[in-house]
């Protein structure tokens, strides 16, 4: 049985959950099976919400759980480290191969930041990153959570939480460093 | 030499991966020296670790952004009416 505030809820902020989803995870179906999860959820769940926040507020703290369940389970595949080498970046001494060394950018912060272009290299960077890598960058902001307290949530040690995105930024880096100054 | 130099100032190796480490947690005394002595030596460093931060702050403001619908190709009444099928079951 389908109770009258849940049916309200689907027609009223299907659309807002969606379109959080979708950029969370860059996926249209799965985020539709993701908003579709939500609910169910939270017909599972109805008699625990007392209403001490809004409805619109509970159903985004369920869809957050969901989405940050999906990340997780992609953190924890068993993508060996080797599958981004470091000897991609650096000599075995640990010096930076000459093609990769960083070069300065030639742009202010303030000016990069608001560049739509660059935006726009980011996310497809982040995109092409594996899943694994691209999974601890994204969850790092939907836990909005500094160290410690996502190594906890994640349930990784704070050494393998580091040098996973140590490893996505080399590769995020390196990418935007190449798309960019094709740009300009 | 150089393998004396990198045990006492860093490799560029692990001169990036405090970089990193920074970012999450608090540094030793001795990394936060290590690689200070090393970002005075190393060019490619210093800039890696502002375009770091600098990626660090684009992705932040990214996540604040959301998605228009009308853009993507999605059928939201079957989403709904789909909902609130399996919501009846």
């Amino acid at each position: 049985m389908i109770n009258d505030s849940l049916e309200k809820w689907v027609n009223q902020f299907t659309d807002d959950l969606l379109s959080w989803a979708i950029y969370k995870v860059s996926d249209t179906q799965l985020a539709q099976d993701l908003v579709q999860d939500t609910f169910l959820a939270a017909s599972e769940k109805y008699t625990s919400f007392q209403g001490k926040s809004s409805p619109k507020t509970w159903l985004f703290s369920i869809l957050n759980y969901k989405i940050i369940d999906h990340y997780r389970a992609k953190m924890r595949q068993p993508i060996s480290m080797q599958s981004l080498s470091i000897s991609t970046f650096f000599n075995s001494d640990g010096d930076w191969l000459l093609n990769k060394r960083p070069t300065s950018w030639d742009e202010d912060e303030g000016h990069l930041l608001d560049n739509e272009n660059f935006n726009k290299i980011l996310k497809s960077c982040i995109d092409a990153l594996p899943e694994k890598w691209a999974a601890g960058i994204k969850l790092k902001y939907l836990i909005n959570k500094k160290g410690e307290e996502i190594c906890q949530e994640l349930g990784i040690t704070p050494t393998n939480f580091w040098q996973i995105m140590h490893r996505a930024k080399l590769q995020l880096r390196d990418c935007i460093e190449k798309n960019w100054k094709r740009e300009i | 030499m150089k393998k004396i130099m990198h045990i006492l100032f860093l490799s560029c190796l692990k001169a990036t991966e405090l970089i990193e480490k920074k970012l999450h947690f608090k540094l030793s005394a001795k990394e936060k020296l290590q690689l200070r002595v090393h970002k005075m030596m190393c060019d490619a460093c210093t800039d890696y670790e502002e375009q770091n931060i600098i990626i660090e702050k684009a992705l932040a403001k990214q996540e604040d952004k959301e998605v228009k619908l009308d853009e993507k190709d999605i059928n939201l009444p079957d989403l709904k009416k789909s909902i609130l099928d399996k919501l009846s079951k």
